[in-house]
């Protein structure tokens, strides 16, 4: 008698979960978590495990900590890691300041406005190596349109190689990721902007309030939710950004245009050398990780200022 | 029931099938072949359909891949176990799979040992063992376009030395504007390789093939960097920013008077231009040389088939078959033809002597363990003194001392 108040008692609570709202939740996300699992835990897990041995095209042997210690030593490396934060702040500032400005002109009430919004799509449709070539041209020196401008300007007196110098080469590879980038970030900024209700600006403007006063009392503080998610994404794109630098310059001269992602792919597949490029590869994901919560709390401190207000 | 027996018949043919179609992938063994460079050649190509003909079963599965990817493609798998059969790739990366067990060495007959041009087997020898089939070749010479130097007011002769050369150029570009000397120092592979060119020609070398022992650090490769850094001056803006074949774009648009290329460079230029190949003019310390490069047929390791692909790399680098890839490809003759074949393409001819003549004085690509760190070490040390940071003296000695790292 027992038994069978136990097993009916046990069924029921079995019904019971099963019919529970918890259990159908976790049905639904099943798939998705073990899809997740799959293309982005398991490498990772397995890029962890490799950065412990010396893995290359001979094999591989557990080596413990040699390889992170070999990177802590690695005198070049504070440089590389330097730059790549250079390289992601300049072209972030710059797409976000350009991609805002952008995003306020196409916002404007004028004629064609739709034909302006599809204009800026180019750089952004156009897949990215193409791009990237048709920049490699234009900065030849010798058979490129800026040098060839630039000479009939009179700026310069002869050919200059945009690409062959530390600093040209480097300012160049922000100049085309910025053209990349830029549309992306115009087009959810003025999607933002378009979602500012009229009454604010139309209250705005009986009390008196300037066009300035309206966009930095109105329209910055509606966007910024978009803004802050934007920069944080923009921010982690360019950081990883791997296209640009590669075809444009691989990397050089002289590792001048080398980023954190530039040297872990030069180390793992250029070199061969599995092992040390995935303790690399986990220095990127580190530093992006790290970087991404002092960013998201700075930026929340921005957005409840600007909520308060 | 008769329903079922249809369907137990159907099952049954169904099986029968699987199981024959499975017999004959047994039977049939496909080759797996990476040919670098991104197309297959006609030459080669007549000897692998041959080679299918006479070999029932075996199929031939040929993947042309550019040159940019193509040994990453072949070490790759390689390394994650899962070879193709044979590739055709360069000889500077033989040591590094052999050191690495990945490929397997070959036998070259004392009797066709003979056959091939000086120099040629020690860039595919290591630890006394041929690591592959040599099956392309390449020597260097100076380009000159006559029509520029002409203007210039000089006479369109070669320049025997260094010095020779770099007043021809300064003249050049003095008097025409125009850069008197295409230099490369892009992050490239034949950045080094042109470095290679003036360094042999004066006496030096990278790494000793026989002790192991870098040889980089001495007078002559200093000289050499030093004369590369003043060559600067009279070339082409920014030669950071280009390769060889840019170069070539370069000396077709008239921009540069003379830049050293392969026997393959007097058939890519432009017929209007009145142009001359001489050697590589000699150093103070040496006499004029030639970096010997080959590209190789390497048979991988754990395929299961490996005599196989050994018979066919063997067919496709054989006298006859090799002799038809270089006459018609233009490569340098990588075997002397002269006692295989009657009138070969490069005698009696004086274009193809100044590729042919200073094959003895050559040196080889030197063979490393890690042949990509070889390159960034030299790029690095050619671009920075094209950029002017650093003395020459101390950037040969830094390269030396990080090469012994790879060697």
């Amino acid at each position: 008698m027992t038994m069978i108040s136990k097993n009916s008692n046990s069924s029921s609570k079995w019904r019971e979960i099963l019919r529970s709202r918890t259990l159908f939740v976790w049905l639904l996300i099943t798939p998705a978590a073990l899809f997740m699992f799959l293309i982005v835990g398991w490498p990772l897990l397995e890029t962890i495990r490799l950065s412990f041995t010396n893995a290359g095209l001979g094999g591989e042997q557990y080596i413990g900590w040699e390889n992170y210690e070999k990177l802590l030593n690695n005198r070049k490396y504070p440089a590389i890691v330097g730059r790549t934060f250079y390289w992601m702040f300049l072209s972030v500032l710059l797409k976000m300041v350009i991609g805002t400005a952008g995003a306020l002109l196409l916002n404007a009430k004028i004629r064609g406005k739709a034909t302006f919004r599809v204009m800026v799509m180019p750089p952004w449709i156009v897949p990215m190596a193409i791009g990237c070539i048709g920049w490699l041209w234009l900065y030849n020196g010798h058979f490129g349109i800026l040098a060839g401008v630039l000479m009939r300007l009179g700026i310069i007196d002869g050919p200059f190689e945009f690409l062959a110098y530390k600093s040209s080469a480097f300012y160049s590879a922000v100049v085309t990721d910025v053209w990349i980038g830029t549309p992306m970030i115009a087009i959810f900024i003025l999607a933002a902007m378009q979602s500012v209700p009229d009454d604010l600006y139309e209250a705005a403007y009986v009390d008196g309030a300037s066009r300035w006063y309206r966009f930095r009392r109105i329209t910055i503080p509606q966007i910024m939710p978009v803004i802050v998610t934007m920069s944080l994404l923009s921010a982690i794109w360019t950081f990883n950004s791997f296209e640009v630098i590669w075809i444009l310059t691989e990397g050089g001269p002289r590792g001048a245009t080398t980023t954190m992602i530039i040297d872990t792919y030069k180390m793992a597949i250029a070199n061969y050398k599995f092992g040390y490029g995935a303790t690399r590869a986990l220095m990127v994901v580190l530093s992006l990780a790290v970087f991404s919560l002092l960013y998201l709390i700075l930026l929340n401190k921005v957005n409840e200022r600007y909520k308060t207000k | 029931m008769k329903m079922l027996k249809k369907i137990q018949r159907i099952s049954l043919i169904g099986a029968s099938l699987f199981l024959l179609m499975g017999l004959f992938q047994i039977q049939a063994q496909e080759l797996r072949f990476i040919m670098c460079g991104g197309e297959v050649r006609a030459a080669d190509q007549k000897v692998i359909d041959a080679f299918q003909a006479s070999h029932s079963g075996v199929k031939v599965n040929m993947e042309a891949v550019p040159w940019g990817t193509c040994q990453d493609k072949s070490m790759t798998l390689a390394a994650a176990g899962d070879p193709v059969s044979l590739s055709y790739m360069g000889s500077r990366t033989l040591k590094q799979l052999a050191k690495n067990n990945l490929i397997v060495s070959v036998t070259i007959p004392e009797a066709d040992q003979a056959n091939y041009q000086p120099g040629i087997l020690n860039t595919v020898s290591y630890e006394g063992k041929f690591w592959g089939f040599p099956h392309a070749f390449s020597t260097k010479a100076l380009f000159i376009n006559c029509g520029l130097i002409e203007k210039a007011g000089m006479q369109c002769v070669q320049p025997h030395t260094w010095e020779g050369m770099y007043q021809m150029a300064k003249t050049v570009k003095d008097k025409l504007g125009i850069a008197g000397v295409g230099l490369a120092a892009k992050d490239f592979d034949n950045t080094m390789h042109q470095f290679l060119n003036y360094l042999y020609s004066n006496g030096g070398q990278v790494i000793d093939s026989k002790t192991n022992k870098i040889m980089l650090n001495s007078p002559e490769a200093v000289e050499t960097l030093e004369f590369y850094g003043k060559l600067v001056s009279v070339a082409q803006e920014g030669p950071t920013a280009f390769e060889r074949s840019q170069l070539k774009d370069l000396f077709n648009d008239e921009k540069v008077a003379m830049y050293i290329d392969g026997p393959w460079g007097g058939g890519q230029h432009k017929k209007t231009l009145k142009t001359i190949a001489v050697p590589i003019p000699s150093g103070p310390s040496g006499t004029n040389g030639t970096l010997l490069i080959t590209d190789s047929l390497a048979v991988f390791k754990g395929t299961g088939h490996e005599d196989v692909a050994m018979e066919l790399a063997r067919a496709l680098s054989s006298g006859d078959a090799q002799y038809d890839l270089d006459s018609s490809w233009g490569l340098t003759p990588i075997m002397k033809y002269e006692g295989m074949v009657a009138n070969p393409y490069y005698v009696n001819s004086s274009y193809w002597s100044v590729f042919v003549e200073p094959i003895g004085s050559g040196g080889p690509e030197p063979l490393f363990v890690e042949y990509k760190s070889l390159q960034t070490v030299m790029n690095s040390m050619i671009q920075g003194i094209v950029l002017g940071e650093g003395s020459a003296k101390n950037l040969v000695a830094t390269a030396a001392q990080k090469l012994e790292e790879f060697k």
